[in-house]
């Protein structure tokens, strides 16, 4: 089978589309023909929802003075994954961060910057514990109104994709991709899998360690959602020399030092594996296992250690130092 | 006295044919009349009253087999910002890689 690869910028991250050629026959375009599609549809994602982008349809939402604001079905949508993010993670994937993120000095794009060294970062953090939902919930004041066409939520209640735009983005063009024998959609690290070529021979998917950049799991995925979350990227030193990072405690609204510098979940759609991802770093270790205990995941521990959570902790792990990326990728 | 001990120890008689059969036709009947209505008494409370919870268990053997399952020799084309789709390669390609962004 013939496999088309494309790689871009866009969101912040490198996105990567593999698309199976679909058979002779099949009255569908070409995979390079549907992959430049899907480019197009990530630019135009990215460009619509993006908070570092003053024209963005999401900043001039935020920017909006009245209560109901007509809203286009893809930020209708956006809004729609990011209440869903924050029912799923009972808040603690809260869209509604904005002020708080930016007042740690997150306010425009940290794409391309390299991350200040985590593990020194992790030596003068302050103590550790699981983050908690922000009092009040104000996420719950976000809603759309899907007759109207409008995003509803209270004038001045700012609202960001940021921790759920790539695992949406993925499963929308998952959802172009619909025919194709099978396909592999990856957002900066939040990845759909999809086609039934894809359950006939799953396609490997490498965990990252967080720490040392080297491969920490391998992972044979033939459907759904897989997501990465981590303190190594997206970490620098504010104005007064503290280390901080974007994944933030909504209680506190500072950054999370929970005992986990990273974790990795599955789920039936990279949204699902994007928020699970995030709410069990934002849990700590205890709370983390409970989250990812049903449809399998990593955690990564301060000290580097790797747990394997839920389904996939039954398979042993493969041996990874012998295999070359060139032998795994034959 | 002595007449009416001679007449105490004389054996008794035996019962005539006809009491033995329907003495005994009546306590089967009896019997019988007995049986059935436990028996209907049983099958009515079955039919009435909550059943006696019955347990059942199943014996479930889980089994987990891991297949490495070879893969199917997929060709990639690969483009990236400095290769368009038209001059692209058969080159083998990253492997696929979840990490923070």
């Amino acid at each position: 089978m013939r496999e088309h690869d494309l790689t871009f910028d866009a969101m912040g991250s490198h996105v990567r589309l593999l698309i199976g050629e679909p058979p002779a026959g099949a009255d569908l375009p070409s995979a390079a023909e549907a992959a430049t599609s899907a480019r197009r549809f990530v630019r135009e994602f990215d460009a619509a929802l993006s908070r570092f982008r003053p024209e963005s349809e999401l900043c001039a939402l935020n920017a909006d003075p009245r209560e109901r604001v007509p809203a286009s079905p893809l930020l209708r949508r956006a809004v729609r994954a990011a209440r869903e993010a924050a029912e799923l993670s009972g808040g603690l994937v809260d869209p509604t961060l904005v002020d708080e993120i930016e007042r740690v000095g997150y306010v425009d794009s940290r794409a391309g910057l390299t991350g200040a060294p985590l593990a020194e970062a992790l030596r003068s953090a302050p103590g550790r514990g699981p983050a908690h939902p922000r009092p009040g919930s104000r996420w719950r004041e976000l809603a759309v109104d899907e007759e109207a066409g409008e995003v509803v939520r209270p004038p001045g209640l700012r609202f960001d994709t940021g921790g759920s735009g790539k695992g949406l983005a993925a499963d929308l063009v998952a959802a172009r991709l619909r025919g194709y024998p099978r396909f592999v959609v990856d957002c900066g690290g939040d990845i759909r899998i999809g086609g039934a070529g894809a359950l006939t021979w799953p396609y490997e998917v490498f965990v990252e360690h967080p720490l040392s950049g080297e491969r920490a799991h391998l992972i044979h995925l033939g459907f759904g959602g897989i997501a990465t979350s981590g303190l190594n990227v997206r970490i620098w030193r504010d104005a007064e020399g503290r280390y901080v990072h974007h994944l933030l405690d909504p209680a506190t609204g500072e950054p999370a030092w929970t005992g986990l510098v990273g974790a990795t979940a599955l789920g039936d759609t990279a949204l699902e594996a994007e928020t699970r991802a995030k709410a069990a770093l934002l849990s700590g270790p205890v709370a983390g296992r409970r989250i990812l205990a049903e449809k399998g995941g990593l955690i990564v521990h301060d000290d580097g250690a790797v747990e394997a959570v839920g389904p996939i902790a039954v398979v042993p792990a493969p041996v990874l130092e012998d295999r070359a990326p060139a032998e795994v990728a034959a | 006295m002595t007449e009416s001990r001679a007449v105490a120890r004389r054996p008794a008689r035996k019962p005539g044919g006809a009491i033995v059969f329907w003495a005994s036709a009546a306590l089967f009947a009896v019997l019988f009349a007995l049986l059935t209505f436990q028996l209907s008494a049983t099958t009515t409370s079955g039919t009435t009253t909550a059943a006696r919870p019955v347990q059942v268990r199943k014996v479930i053997k889980r089994r987990i087999v891991t297949t490495v399952v070879p893969s199917p020799g997929v060709n990639r084309v690969v483009s990236g910002p400095a290769t368009s789709s038209a001059s692209a390669a058969e080159v083998p390609a990253e492997p696929i890689t979840t990490s923070a962004s």
